[in-house]
C-alpha cells in the first residue's frame, strides 16, 4: 500500500511537470508550456530587465579582434563605436546589433527565406511558399554569389556575421530573447546569406509590386482608348524629382514595342480595395542660399510599415577612416540613412516598375517545356523543401523559365498561372552593391557619393546628398531596365525573346541633379522625370501630392533651421484635399441636404485641408471622397464592392474628371436605371457619409481618433503593440497612415565648425518588451519633437549627464 | 506544524541557493528533499512544500520585478487573457507551489515507503 501511495504521487508530481512542460494548443496560435515560460529562472521573468537599462559588461573579450574597441552607450541606449580598424566596427555593430536585436533579425531572414512555418507552424505555409515561389531565397542566393566576386567586401560581411555569431554562442536558453520562449525556438548562426535575405526583404517590400495584370484585364475589358484616357501616366500638375534642364539632349531611349500577352487575363484578379496603396518617404537637402546660416540642411524621413521592435537601429562608427552616425538595418552592416563629418545622405524609394510576368507558351501539358521564338526549352526545377513545425516538411518543386519563376503554377485558378516572374533582384549582383552603404559612410565628396552608389541596384532609390561645403545633389539610383514604350505596364509574351528587357538604364542616363539654382533637392517617391526623359518607365504608385506641396515649400523656403526644417516634415496639409475639397463641394447639390448636411457642408468649406490630430472636419472630408472615388469606379470592382477586377484609376484622375468631365459616362452607375453625373455621384457619396456618422456618432470625432495609429509588435502579439493618436495622413508631409508612417525623422544641419543633427523615430533601441528602452523614443515622436544626437568625436565628448554606460571590447 | 515550517524553509532555503543554474523543475527536488526530511504526514508535505515552492518562484520573479517596476509583468499579463502584474507573480507563485508541494509530498511518501521495505 505505501509503495501505491509513493508510486501515485511519483506520477502525478511527474505527470505535472511533463504538463507545465508541454505548450497548449490554441487554434492556430500556441500557449507556451506554463512551467517553462513563467519559472523565474529562465523563463520570460529572465528578459525583464533593470528599469535603468540593461546590465552590459564592462569588459568583454571578442574573438577575431585586431585591436580594442570601445562601445559608449548614450542615454537613449545609442551604442557609439570607437574602434581602430574598420572591420573591427562592423563586428562590433554585429555584435550590439544582435545584442538588442536578434529575434528581429532572425525574423525579417526567415520571412525572405520562407522559413516562417519551421518556428510557426502551418498558418505561415502559403507565405513561406510564395517567397520561395517568388524566388527570395535564389535571389539570395544570387546576391552572396556576387558578392562573394569582392574579397574585400566578404571580408567587411564576414567580420559582421562573426560578432553577431559571437553574442549569439555565449547566449543560454534563459538569456533568449523573450520571442524566442514564447515561440518555443531558439536562435540559429547568422550567415552572409542571411544579410542577403534581409536585402531580398527590403526589396520585396520596396520594388516587388506592380499593375501588370489589374492593367491588362482593364486594356482588354475597356479598349485602347477608354485605357489611355482613365491611366494616364503623367499628371501635368506633377514635380518630378529631377526636371529637365536639356541634359538628355542626345540620348535615345529604347526604340520599338513590345507584345502585351495574348488575353489570357480572366478577370480573376482581386485586390481588395480597403487600403490606399501606400509606401512613401521624404528627402531633401537644401543649399546654404535658403538657410540661415549659410550651410547646407539634409532631411529624411521613410516611411514604412511602423513596427516594434522598430525597423531601424541607431549608432554611430567612429574609426580612423571615419566617423559616421544614423540608423541601419538590422543583419546589413554599415549605416542605410546618416552623416559623417563630411556629408550627410537619404533615400526614399524610387518606385520604377523592376518587376514584370511573361505569359509561358508550354510546348507540353506536363508543362516541363516551353517555346521562345520557335524553339523548346526544358523548364529547370528547384525543389523547396518547407518544413512546417508539428508535421512532415512540404516539397515544392518550382519551374524556372528563362525569365524566372513560375510563381503560380500551383494555383490553377490563378490569373498569373502561366505567367514568369522577371524581377531584376533576380539577378546576380556587382559585387561591390553590398558595400554601397560602407563607402557612403566613409564619403567625403561629391565625387565619392556618385561612385559609392554607382554600384547599388536594388530596391532602386533617391539618394539625396549633401557636404559641408555646400553642395546637394539628388540621384536616382538602381539598376532599372531600359525598357521600351510600355513594356511592362501589362503581363507580356514571354514566347517572344524581343520581349526582354533590353538592358539598362546606363549610371550616366539615370536621373540625377547637382547644386540646382533654385537651392534645392528633393524627392517624395514622385516620377523621377518629366516626360521628355528618354527612357520609358512606369510604377505600381507614384506620389501625385507630397511632392508637389514639398516642392512648393522648399520654394517658398527663406532663412531655413532645423526648426523650419521640422515644420516640413510634421506639416500636415493635404495637396489633395486641396485639390478636390472645392470641386467636391461645387458639385454638391446642397438642396439636397438636411439640416445637419448643411451644416456639415459649411464646415468642410472651412476647412484648411490640414490632417491635425484635432480636427473634426478631417474624417467627413476622408469619408466623403472614398464614397466617391468607390461609387464612381463601381465599373472596376467585383459584385461585393470590395475588390478591385480591374486597375482602379488614380485617385488624381478621378478629381480632374469631377472638375473637368462631370458628365462622362463612368459617373453612371451600373445599378441605376438612371443615368447619373458627377453631380450625382458626389450629393449621394454626401449623403452616404452623413449617414455613416450617423449611424456612427463615436466616429465623429478628431482625425487621430477615427484613425488611430497602430504600431505592431513583429509578430503581431496585442499586447506588444502600441497605439497612438496623432495628425497626418497619406497624401501629407507628415505622412501617416494606420499601419505606416515615418520611420526615422532626421534633420542634418553640415555646419561649417560642426555637424548637427536631431532625429527620431517611433520605437526604442531595444528589441526587449521587458525594456524601458523597448519604447521610450514613441512618444517624443508621437508629440512631434526630436532628439539632438550625439555625434562624437571621442568616447569622452558624451555628456556625463547622456551616459548610459560604457563597454570595453578586447581581442581574445 | 514546525515540521511543516521545516519542510518549506528547506524547499525555499535550497532553491535560493542552487535553483538559479538548474532546470525550472528542479523546484520538485527540493521539496522532495525536505518532504523526505521533515514531513509527518501528506498534509505536512503537500502544505509544506506548497508554501516553500511559492515563496521560492514568488520571490525570485519579486525581485526581478520590482527591479523592471513591473513592465514586463504587466505585458505579460496583457498577453494571457488580460491579467494584472500581481496576476501574473500570483500564476508565477502557484506553479511553484504546485511543483513545491508535489515534490514534497513524493518525498514524504518514499521516506515511509523506504522505512517500511
Amino acid at each position: 500500500m505505501r509503495g501505491v501511495l509513493f508510486a501515485l504521487s511519483l506520477v502525478l508530481t511527474l505527470g505535472l511537470v511533463r504538463l507545465l512542460h508541454t505548450p497548449i494548443p490554441a487554434g492556430q496560435q500556441r500557449i507556451p508550456a506554463l512551467g517553462s515560460f513563467f519559472n523565474p529562472f529562465s523563463g520570460f521573468w529572465r528578459n525583464a530587465e533593470p528599469a535603468r537599462g540593461p546590465a552590459l559588461p564592462a569588459e568583454v573579450r571578442l574573438p577575431g579582434l585586431r585591436g580594442k574597441v570601445e562601445v559608449v552607450y548614450d542615454d537613449r541606449l545609442v551604442p557609439h563605436i570607437f574602434a581602430e580598424h574598420l572591420e573591427d566596427a562592423l563586428r562590433v555593430q554585429g555584435y550590439v546589433t544582435a545584442q538588442h536585436r536578434l529575434w528581429q533579425m532572425d525574423l525579417a531572414a526567415r520571412r525572405a527565406a520562407g522559413r516562417l512555418s519551421e518556428v510557426l507552424g502551418e498558418r505561415t505555409l502559403e507565405l513561406d511558399r510564395i517567397a520561395r515561389r517568388r524566388g527570395l531565397p535564389f535571389a539570395a542566393e544570387n546576391a552572396l554569389r556576387g558578392w562573394q566576386r569582392s574579397a574585400e567586401g566578404m571580408r567587411l560581411l564576414e567580420a559582421y556575421c562573426a560578432g553577431v555569431n559571437t553574442w549569439i554562442a555565449q547566449l543560454k536558453p534563459a538569456d533568449y530573447p523573450l520571442e524566442f520562449k514564447l515561440l518555443g525556438y531558439a536562435p540559429e548562426p547568422w550567415s552572409p546569406l542571411k544579410t542577403a535575405l534581409i536585402v531580398e526583404n527590403m526589396a520585396e517590400t520596396l520594388c516587388g509590386g506592380e499593375n501588370d495584370l489589374l492593367s491588362t484585364a482593364a486594356l482588354q475589358a475597356l479598349g485602347r482608348e477608354t485605357f489611355d484616357y482613365l491611366y494616364p501616366e503623367w499628371n501635368p500638375r506633377q514635380q518630378p524629382i529631377v526636371p529637365d534642364t536639356g541634359q538628355w539632349r542626345g540620348i535615345r531611349g529604347t526604340l520599338g514595342t513590345t507584345v502585351t500577352a495574348p488575353g489570357n487575363t480572366q478577370r480573376l484578379s482581386a485586390r481588395p480595395v480597403a487600403e490606399e496603396y501606400f509606401r512613401g518617404s521624404n528627402n531633401w537637402a537644401v543649399a546654404g542660399a535658403k538657410t540661415e546660416s549659410g550651410a547646407a540642411i539634409l532631411c529624411n524621413d521613410p516611411h514604412l510599415t511602423l513596427s516594434l521592435p522598430s525597423i531601424w537601429f541607431q549608432l554611430q562608427l567612429r574609426t580612423p577612416e571615419m566617423n559616421c552616425y544614423g540608423v541601419s538595418l538590422q543583419g546589413v552592416p554599415g549605416i542605410i540613412i546618416g552623416f559623417n563629418e563630411h556629408v550627410a545622405w537619404g533615400v526614399t524609394n524610387a518606385g520604377h516598375d523592376v518587376a514584370d510576368w511573361y505569359r509561358v507558351q508550354w510546348a507540353d501539358a506536363a508543362r516541363t517545356r516551353y517555346v521562345v521564338d520557335g524553339q523548346e526549352e526544358p523548364v529547370q526545377w528547384r525543389v523547396e523543401t518547407i518544413g512546417v513545425r508539428g508535421r512532415a516538411p512540404l516539397l515544392d518543386s518550382v519551374r524556372y523559365t528563362r525569365w524566372g519563376p513560375m510563381t503560380y503554377d500551383h494555383q490553377p485558378d490563378h490569373p498569373l498561372h502561366h505567367c514568369a516572374f522577371r524581377w531584376v533582384t533576380h539577378d546576380e549582383p556587382d559585387p561591390n552593391e553590398m558595400r554601397s552603404f560602407l563607402f557612403l559612410n566613409l564619403a567625403k565628396t561629391y565625387d565619392d557619393y556618385r561612385e559609392a552608389i554607382a554600384q547599388y541596384e536594388a530596391p532602386a532609390q533617391n539618394f539625396v546628398f549633401a557636404t559641408r561645403s555646400g553642395e546637394v545633389a539628388i540621384t536616382v539610383q538602381g539598376k532599372l531596365p531600359a525598357r521600351r514604350y510600355e513594356q511592362g505596364r501589362f503581363v507580356l509574351d514571354g514566347s517572344q525573346q524581343a520581349n526582354a528587357w533590353p538592358g539598362f538604364i546606363p549610371n550616366e542616363h539615370l536621373p540625377a541633379q547637382r547644386s540646382p539654382t533654385r537651392a534645392f533637392v528633393f524627392s517624395a517617391n514622385q516620377h523621377s522625370t518629366p516626360p521628355s526623359y528618354p527612357y520609358y518607365y512606369t510604377s505600381r504608385d507614384f506620389d501625385d501630392y507630397r511632392g508637389r506641396h514639398l516642392y512648393d515649400r522648399l520654394t517658398a523656403l527663406q532663412h531655413a533651421n532645423a526648426d523650419s526644417m521640422a515644420s516640413i516634415q510634421l506639416d500636415n496639409f493635404s495637396q489633395r484635399a486641396a485639390d478636390a475639397l472645392p470641386v467636391l463641394l461645387r458639385l454638391l447639390d446642397r438642396s439636397a441636404l438636411n439640416d445637419t448636411g448643411k451644416q456639415w457642408a459649411a464646415e468642410l468649406e472651412k476647412w484648411d485641408y490640414r490632417y491635425e490630430a484635432t480636427s473634426t472636419v478631417a474624417p467627413l472630408y476622408e469619408v466623403w471622397f472614398d464614397t466617391c472615388y468607390l461609387r464612381t469606379w463601381d465599373e472596376m470592382l467585383d459584385s461585393s464592392g470590395e475588390k478591385q477586377v480591374l486597375l482602379l484609376p488614380e485617385r488624381w484622375r478621378l478629381i480632374e474628371l469631377l472638375d473637368k468631365a462631370p458628365d462622362h459616362p463612368f459617373f453612371d452607375r451600373r445599378d441605376t436605371p438612371q443615368r447619373e453625373t458627377a453631380r450625382d455621384i458626389v450629393t449621394d457619396a454626401f449623403r452616404r457619409m452623413q449617414a455613416f456618422f450617423e449611424k456612427n456618432p463615436e466616429k465623429r470625432t478628431a482625425w487621430s481618433k477615427f484613425r488611430p495609429v497602430s504600431i505592431r509588435h513583429l509578430a503581431q502579439i496585442e499586447a506588444f503593440s502600441r497605439e497612438v493618436e496623432v495628425g497626418g495622413h497619406n497624401t501629407a508631409l507628415n505622412a501617416q497612415t494606420r499601419t505606416h508612417g515615418p520611420s526615422w525623422r532626421v534633420i542634418v544641419e553640415l555646419g561649417p565648425t560642426a555637424v548637427r543633427a536631431r532625429g527620431v523615430y517611433p520605437g526604442g533601441q531595444s528589441g526587449n518588451p521587458g525594456s524601458r528602452f523597448y519604447d521610450d523614443l514613441l512618444d517624443t515622436w508621437a508629440q512631434g519633437r526630436y532628439y539632438d544626437l550625439f555625434f562624437l568625436k571621442t568616447p569622452e565628448e558624451l555628456p556625463s549627464a547622456h551616459l548610459f554606460t560604457q563597454q570595453m571590447l578586447l581581442p581574445q | 506544524m514546525k515540521n511543516l515550517a521545516f519542510v518549506s524553509a528547506t524547499t525555499l532555503s535550497t532553491g535560493l541557493l542552487i535553483a538559479a543554474g538548474l532546470p525550472w523543475w528542479s523546484t520538485t527536488l527540493f521539496g522532495a528533499l525536505a518532504g523526505w526530511l521533515w514531513a509527518q504526514s501528506n498534509r505536512q508535505g503537500f502544505w509544506g512544500g506548497f508554501v516553500g515552492g511559492l515563496l521560492l518562484w514568488l520571490i525570485f520573479a519579486l525581485v526581478r520585478d520590482v527591479d523592471n517596476e513591473g513592465l514586463l509583468s504587466t505585458r505579460i499579463g496583457a498577453l494571457f487573457m488580460g491579467l494584472s502584474r500581481w496576476g501574473v507573480l500570483g500564476i508565477t507563485g502557484l506553479l511553484g507551489g504546485f511543483l513545491g508541494a508535489m515534490g514534497a509530498l513524493t518525498g514524504y511518501r518514499a521516506r515511509v515507503w523506504w522505512r517500511v521495505k
